[in-house]
């Protein structure tokens, strides 16, 4: 497994920082790294997230604010429930692991990683250091290497910044693997999880698996020594009481690594674009943007976007991008998408089916049934009325 | 190698309230701005400005939420509750409430109690939550997991009166590198294998808590709903302390003397190895560390160090 910035040469990366004007880049997380494999066609959102622009600034700025992000409610409750699950040496968790994966009585040993030289705030290069000594030694199967190593800090090459991210927990298993722990806050109804949920929980781990495995197999391990399958602790039923399913993220590991690779071949993107393209707000010396909210919208349509309605949840600009697509049949849904291939406006598909178009020869299939759509509606409403 | 500029700390409160100047001259400006783009009737810049300024509002908030906690101060009563004080159902965010005005015990003396029943270093929590079934409410300010400025307190009063008072609240030190330890409060007079916490410790020490109280729960008269549910929650995660798997749901089925047994028995596989570590380590700090920095950890020591 190569690093992920190689690819990123260095007129690329002068590139990406102008694109982004003269601020810091966005730093990406194990939520942001996860988002990026839906929508894999959207060059807007590849640019973007490459450069590490804020999104969440330049949506604001062009007055299609972001509404989502969680609620201080939901983080609230996450952190009261691994706070819970993690109390006293992690006391539940290792319950739920001697159940689930038979840990060995013996297998007790916990490390906070959070905390290496007693100071409230630890610098990520500190804590990365002391975390990542201990998985080695851990990995190298010393004697006493420990077994659950709570919140260490991973690092993971994103389009040639290093990106820290913080893992749950990891559990070490006596049979000289580590499992990833990720706990969330979702219930699992007699044995049913709300499967969005589930899947974004299992991009979010597989991102720790990535990271895991790189590290390992810089310092010359065995990177299948992270198991693929991770284990997501969640509440049971509508208790408190939490429970433990394995969670295969293969197919996830697969994707993301796919998308991380893509981030490398920006380059291409980038020549098609518009050489003085930038979304820097222009601060003055206080800090007051200058640039014109319009430039900033043209520079917005200068790169393509592949608005589908899935943007809405993971995606700052998705009110942006919506907005522009109004009137596509895309922004209906890949479902319609396909159903009306090859039928790229909303107008075109209502003056088909209203037999008002003379359909094109790749059109004549969808041109058919919607005329046949418009026919029994005609007729349900007839009827009705 | 993992030491810390000293100099970093030093200006680290500095820096915040540095930016927290920065940000309220932004907002100073951009309404300046705004009001200009509104008179100059430009709605687009307008609407553009103001999500700034939303921006740049919620920034001073959090800078400000965080100079508070630097400072050890009381978070502002305007800020979003933190996140600890959403506790889940039937903990002590609601047993504090019931006495808003706390018992009349100071809320050092609480923790003591309750510290000297489990007899091992204990999370702000726990401590709360013993206290609550045993001694009955505990002071809000326990509940709500905010103890960072109790250690903190105790820190001073040693530093200018050293062992003036019977007691100290003071820090459980890693074994790794004898700093004080995430969340974990001890008491002063125990010795020094007692408060440090090697790998092994966090579970021996949760077992010998679950022995602990099983026995006062022993003694109670006529287990109390709070104390039988507090013991029940310790049981849950031994193997063999809560009898038959059928009973699980039930607060009330569980033995203390099951409950010892099942405790004792599991702590005999690690106590060996783990009072090993915990000697080595205390060793260390009686060798290198003075009498502050045994009791509240060893940060300063590596700071001045650094800075000398």
């Amino acid at each position: 497994m190569t690093s992920i910035s190689m690819g990123t040469s260095r007129s690329t990366a002068e590139r990406l920082a102008a694109i982004r004007g003269g601020v810091q880049p966005k730093r990406h997380n194990a939520r942001t790294i996860a988002a990026l494999t839906r929508n894999p066609g959207c060059a807007r959102r590849a640019v973007l997230d490459t450069a590490g622009v804020d999104k969440q600034r330049l949506a604001a700025y062009v007055d299609f604010p972001a509404r989502f992000g969680q609620s201080g409610f939901a983080i609230a409750r996450g952190n009261a429930f691994e706070a819970q699950v993690l109390a006293s040496g992690a006391a539940e968790l290792v319950k739920l692991l001697r159940e689930r994966l038979g840990l060995p009585i013996p297998e007790v040993a916990y490390d906070d990683l959070a905390t290496v030289t007693g100071r409230e705030k630890e610098t990520p290069e500190v804590r990365y250091a002391r975390s990542r000594a201990l998985l080695l030694r851990a990995a190298a199967g010393e004697d006493d290497a420990g077994t659950l190593f709570d919140h260490p800090l991973l690092a993971l090459e994103v389009a040639g910044q290093r990106v820290y991210l913080e893992p749950d927990l990891i559990a070490f298993q006596h049979a000289g693997r580590f499992h990833v722990v990720e706990i969330k806050s979702f219930a699992v109804l007699d044995g049913q999880a709300d499967p969005g949920k589930v899947s974004a929980a299992a991009i979010q781990s597989a991102v720790y698996v990535l990271a895991m495995r790189q590290m390992l197999a810089e310092a010359g391990h065995d990177p299948e020594i992270v198991a693929h399958d991770v284990v997501l602790v969640c509440p049971r039923d509508f208790s408190n009481s939490p429970t433990a399913v394995l969670v295969d993220v293969r197919k996830q590991l697969a994707v993301l690594r796919r998308q991380l690779g893509r981030m490398t071949r920006v380059e291409a993107m980038l020549a098609a674009l518009p050489a003085n393209l930038s979304f820097d707000l222009a601060p003055d010396a206080d800090g007051v943007p200058t640039r014109a909210p319009e430039a900033l919208v043209d520079a917005l349509h200068a790169i393509d976007a592949r608005y589908a309605p899935d943007c809405m949840s993971v995606c700052e600009l998705a009110y942006f991008c919506r907005a522009e697509a109004r009137g596509c049949t895309a922004a209906l849904g890949t479902a319609a998408r396909e159903e009306l291939g090859g039928i790229e406006r909303v107008e075109t598909v209502l003056g088909l089916a209203r037999g008002e178009l003379v359909p094109a020869e790749e059109q004549e299939e969808a041109a058919a049934l919607l005329r046949n759509a418009a026919r029994l509606r005609a007729e349900v409403l007839a009827a009705a009325g | 190698m993992l030491v810390i500029a000293g100099k970093e700390w030093n200006s680290y409160a500095a820096s915040v309230a540095e930016s927290v100047d920065m940000v309220e001259r932004r907002i100073d400006a951009l309404r300046a701005e705004i009001r200009r783009t509104v008179a100059a009737r430009d709605t687009a810049r307008t609407r553009a400005l103001r999500a700034e300024l939303r921006a740049a509002e919620h920034a001073w908030e959090q800078a400000v939420t965080d100079l508070a906690e630097e400072l050890g101060a009381e978070p502002a009563a305007e800020s979003p509750a933190p996140a600890g004080s959403l506790a889940p159902a039937g903990s002590l965010a609601q047993v504090g409430s019931l006495a808003p005005a706390g018992s009349l015990v100071p809320v050092r003396e609480q923790v003591h109690h309750a510290l000297t029943l489990l007899c091992v270093p204990a999370a702000p929590r726990l401590i709360a939550e013993v206290h609550a079934a045993f001694f009955g409410p505990s002071a809000p300010s326990l509940a709500a997991n905010r103890l960072t400025h109790l250690r903190r307190d105790e820190k001073r009063s040693f530093e200018t009166a050293p062992y003036a008072r019977p007691y100290h609240l003071c820090a459980a030190l890693t074994a790794a590198h004898l700093a004080p330890a995430r969340g974990l409060i001890a008491v002063s007079t125990w010795p020094l294998e007692r408060r440090v916490v090697g790998p092994l410790s966090p579970r021996v020490d949760f077992l010998t808590a679950a022995v602990r109280i099983a026995r006062r729960a022993g003694t109670m008269p006529d287990g109390s709903a709070p104390v039988s549910k507090l013991l029940w929650r310790f049981a849950t995660n031994i193997p063999g302390a809560t009898g038959s798997p059928g009973t699980l749901d039930r607060h009330d089925t569980v033995d203390p003397q099951t409950v010892i047994r099942a405790a004792e028995a599991e702590r005999a596989v690690h106590a060996e190895a783990d009072r090993a570590q915990r000697k080595a380590a205390a060793d260390r700090a009686r060798r290198h560390l003075d009498d502050v920095q045994q009791l509240f950890g060893s940060t300063l020591r590596t700071l001045q160090g650094k800075t000398a």
